[in-house]
């Protein structure tokens, strides 16, 4: 099997790595470099527990190899904000009861980001829409599109 | 997953010759979100993996209003649906791909790969063929051009030969007077795949429509031209009434899948249903009211 070495920028921080062609994104993430927020829930694509930014856009790294990540840009939940420093969105989802037991949040942290970042103020549906490829078994979702609603009114969202 | 080797060739020539050489083994891999499932399942097993990203021929999506547009293989539906090009000149195809599985699958799948893939449950070959698009398959003694509709064979079968590649998507500058509809219907809100779609197109002719394609796809192996239903819409004011009585052609010419998401007398009822609504709503009708 081939091995590839591959150079991105990981949450701002440029990294080298070398990783066998059939390593998923998710595993290279969580195995490698021990960033586990980004979870693993269905490994098939459907639930975006595993969701991160690539390139600003918000993709399942359990769908992903980590050779397609050469070259380019990475943010997890672990970029997005720091106890002491969270990120709008992650202060938002404490504030609303965005989360219960919270196995899912990253992904949908990731995913409203991008949400915002394209639509600084969607509408319910806009953001329903927008967090379609994540599921969440605890909240019912309302308090995360209250959480997301609120990050946008308050301006935080581009 | 099973071990494999990741080539990425950077020109189309390259990526050719990998396919030539390593002919049964090689499998192409453009986005790869549904490649990685049916590879990580064992559906799929290949020894090489021949990725496209980094052939710059294939990506980038342009328009000339003589010849109309050419989307490179490797646009993922992303891109389709926010290229400023195909926002102001197909706006069915706009919606269609934003509308499209998710958003980050959106950000990752690319249309080519979709294509070629053929799984019946997705959006783009419907809308596609509706619009008249064409595809450009190249292979080792030179380029071919297909319909869409030739294209796509059957239920995970294309026209693809070994050794080809899917290089774009074509689409005929459009017409004044267009009308153009594409509908997905879902068994849930929360399912991302649709049970059935439907893609309708025509030219307005003072009351009438002309050129009239209507194609049902996610419901059927592969996308479905209906003949007599557009024969039947032809020349005709359209009214709930026409619409009904297309709606039944319809219903009755399909060829109905059946499995785990919905049987085929399911699909036949959701289709039904599709087509009645997408031709009151492309002649400015509620479909809401029911003909008297």
């Amino acid at each position: 099997m081939s091995t590839h070495k591959i150079t991105l920028t990981l949450n701002g921080e440029r990294i080298e790595a070398e990783v066998p062609a059939n390593r998923l994104l998710s595993d290279f993430l969580r195995d490698d470099l021990a960033l586990t927020g980004t979870k693993r829930g269905c490994e098939t694509g459907v639930c975006g527990a595993c969701s991160v930014l690539v390139d600003g856009d918000v993709v399942k790294s359990c769908l992903s190899l980590a050779v397609q990540m050469n070259g380019r840009n990475l943010t997890t939940v672990e970029g997005l904000g720091k106890v002491g420093a969270l990120h709008p969105l992650q202060q938002s989802f404490m504030e609303n009861g965005g989360l219960q037991c919270g196995y899912c949040t990253p992904g949908f942290l990731m995913a409203a980001a991008d949400l915002l970042a394209r639509n600084p103020s969607p509408d319910d549906a806009e953001i329903r829409e927008g967090l379609s490829g994540n599921l969440c078994r605890c909240t019912g979702y309302q308090g995360i599109v209250d959480a997301i609603r609120a990050t946008a009114e308050a301006g935080h969202g581009a | 997953m099973h071990e494999f080797e990741f080539l990425e060739p950077e020109t189309l020539e390259q990526a050719l010759a990998l396919l030539a050489e390593h002919d049964d083994d090689a499998c192409v891999f453009a986005g790869g979100t549904a490649l990685l499932l049916a590879m990580r399942q064992r559906m799929m097993v290949p020894g090489v993996v021949v990725s496209l990203a980094r052939v710059g021929s294939l990506h980038g999506i342009s328009y000339d209003p003589a010849t109309g547009l050419r989307i490179g293989a490797l646009s993922r539906h992303d891109d389709v649906a926010r290229s400023p090009l195909v926002r102001e000149h197909y706006p069915m195809l706009a919606a269609m791909a934003a509308g499209l599985a998710n958003p980050q699958v959106r950000n990752q799948a690319t249309i080519g790969g979709n294509l070629c893939y053929a799984d019946p449950a997705t959006d783009p070959p419907t809308c596609l063929i509706a619009m008249g698009a064409e595809v450009t398959l190249a292979g080792p003694d030179g380029e071919r051009r297909l319909p869409m509709r030739d294209f796509c064979v059957d239920f995970f079968t294309t026209a693809l030969e070994p050794g080809e590649i899917l290089t774009e998507i074509r689409l005929p500058a459009p017409r004044a007077g267009t009308v153009g509809l594409y509908r997905r219907h879902l068994r849930t809100a929360a399912e991302h795949r649709p049970v059935a779609n439907v893609a309708l197109t025509a030219l307005q002719q003072g009351t009438g429509w002309t050129d009239v394609r209507l194609v049902i796809g996610a419901a059927t192996p592969s996308p479905q031209t209906m003949t007599r239903a557009a024969e039947a819409l032809t020349g005709q004011t359209i009214t709930l009434a026409l619409a009904e009585k297309v709606a039944a052609l319809v219903a009755e010419d399909l060829d109905a899948i059946s499995d785990s998401r919905g049987d085929a007398a399911f699909r036949r009822q959701v289709v039904r249903a599709a087509t009645r609504r997408i031709v009151a709503e492309a002649a400015g009708l509620d479909w809401k009211e029911h003909a008297a």
